[in-house]
């Protein structure tokens, strides 16, 4: 106890944290003595077709680096869908104001799987635009699916930000002459930027679980292979495939959110 | 209208499908709620113990909960559980059955998900709330006890609830991926009908429509209480 009266209460935590992790690997190691390590050699058999798809590791086609993609993609896609719908919302013109804010509640209020599945449907197998056919594969409906209520969320943000910024500042933009997207571009998006970041990375770590749920579009992200792979194999080994599962989550989304935490921190209090 | 097709809905079996999974998903919002609730003000209130080992301990139960997808969490609590030990066995006919149903295994890691994310916001609700307040009841002389109930519980629960409303809407919302699982709520019975039916897009558009009206009302009931709870220059209460 004389190490432990020379720490902080945070030193004492963390050590606490650390004697659990160490907990949890004696733990692994003793299961693995007493007949555990057959089930994690099926684990590690399969975790190249669960990380990437392919049994060999490459080329990349499905496994969880397709949610990281799919995760990407469907942010880009949020973001510039929700830069749009936030500006809308905050439009003094109320025939763009009011569908705008109409649509975001809709979209907020609906359940993720509700709208991927929604998407799923209503969205045809191919478009044809001017003689070009646009098709629409899973995973493109998967990227649309999940980017509509991230997008409708990540407006929020950008309402919230925006609306953050002092309106003295409006003010002055407006008795300088500048116009209302002149103000946005030079004086109120510079400022509201910095104050979207923590929410904005926070978004993209709630849009990364929310990945999980594309397994519905049929698209070979790694809970469409883990149900394929546990057909195969017996009641118990399943357990550690899900302890595997659970476990690249929490090692992707955890320092997403950290980063979200500390950015957070940062900006807090800030006001002008 | 428009070529929807909305003949099906006169059908008394579609009907009773829609009632009943409108009762199931409402029982599993409710159960995982209230759960999260209690969960997140034993979490909040553990943690302002400030006992190292416990907050620790609390901290990782938050972390994996909220890094990890909730649909996840409940097929591993669906189809792990009874494996680690979770099992009875029938008398009637002497097999090995799981102990928890698809519904409990549903509500049971609804309602962690929830009390994760119900510590946080009650965490953040009681760190915000004014130092001075508790110093100035300290010095009128309340001791621990009286000043939680009279002063902070009060002011924390009125700071709280804008954050308690997300994840209750939040929790809502993610009841309906309980129908992968197999609970036969709202999102389950839909599927039954479109598949019975093939009218996927009028299906999915009177769900939608379902989920709207009903996280509308709690919204809606929040905002009332929100309103009604509120107190001059704390929160959103002006």
């Amino acid at each position: 106890m004389i190490a432990g009266s020379m720490l902080s209460y945070e030193g004492k935590k963390r050590t606490v944290l650390l004697l659990i992790a160490l907990g949890v690997a004696v733990w692994i190691g003793v299961d693995a003595a007493a007949g555990g390590a057959a089930h994690w050699n099926r684990v590690l058999v399969r975790l190249p077709l669960l990380l990437t798809g392919s049994v060999s590791g490459w080329p990349i086609t499905g496994g969880f680096a397709l949610n990281v993609i799919l995760s990407i993609a469907s942010m880009a896609l949020a973001t510039a869908l929700g830069t749009m719908m936030g500006l809308a919302t905050l439009a003094r013109f109320g025939p763009i104001r009011v569908p705008a804010f109409l649509l975001m509640n809709f979209l907020r209020n609906s359940p993720w799987l509700v709208l991927l599945f929604a998407t799923l449907y209503f969205l045809p197998f191919e478009m044809h635009v001017f003689g070009t056919t646009i098709p629409f594969p899973p995973f493109v409906k998967a990227v649309i699916g999940l980017a509509l209520p991230t997008a409708a969320n990540f407006s929020e943000v950008i309402r919230g930000a925006v609306q953050s910024i002092h309106s003295g500042q409006w003010e002055a933009a407006r008795s300088l002459g500048y116009g209302t997207g002149q103000i946005y571009r030079h004086v109120i998006m510079p400022q509201a930027l910095r104050r979207m970041i923590p929410g904005w990375t926070n978004l993209y770590a709630l849009l990364m679980i929310a990945t999980a749920l594309a397994t519905v579009t049929g698209i070979q992200d790694v809970l469409t292979i883990l149900n394929t792979l546990l057909a195969m194999e017996n009641e118990r080994v399943i357990v550690y495939f899900y302890l595997t599962i659970l476990f690249l989550f929490i090692a992707y989304c955890y320092p997403i959110a950290a980063v979200a935490r500390w950015r957070e921190r940062a900006v807090k209090g800030e006001s002008l | 209208m428009f070529g929807l097709d909305y003949s099906w809905l006169a059908d008394p079996a579609y009907q009773q499908w829609l009632l009943t999974g409108v009762v199931n998903t409402l029982k599993l919002a409710a159960l995982s709620s209230s759960a999260a609730i209690v969960i997140g003000m034993l979490g909040a209130l553990g943690l302002t113990l400030r006992i190292f080992w416990l907050d620790a301990l609390i901290e990782l139960f938050v972390e994996v909960f909220r890094n990890t997808p909730p649909l996840l969490q409940m097929l591993f609590a669906y189809f792990t559980l009874s494996t680690l030990g979770l099992k009875v066995t029938d008398p009637s006919t002497g097999l090995s059955v799981p102990l928890l149903s698809a519904f409990a295994c549903a509500a049971i890691s609804l309602s962690l998900f929830g009390g994760a994310l119900a510590i946080e916001a009650f965490r953040s609700g009681i760190e915000t709330m004014p130092r001075s307040i508790i110093d100035a009841a300290r010095s009128l002389g309340y001791g621990r006890w009286a000043r939680f109930w009279r002063i902070e519980a009060p002011i924390a629960t009125r700071i709280c609830l804008p954050g308690l409303t997300n994840i209750l809407t939040n929790l809502f919302k993610t009841t309906s991926q309980a129908s992968v699982i197999t609970v036969p709520e709202l999102m389950y019975y839909a599927g039954q009908i479109y598949n019975d039916t093939f009218r996927t897009l009028e299906v999915m558009i009177l769900v939608l429509l379902i989920y709207m009206v009903l996280v509308s009302i709690l919204t809606f009931a929040m905002a009332r209480l929100e309103a009604f709870m509120a107190f001059p220059g704390y929160g959103r209460g002006h």
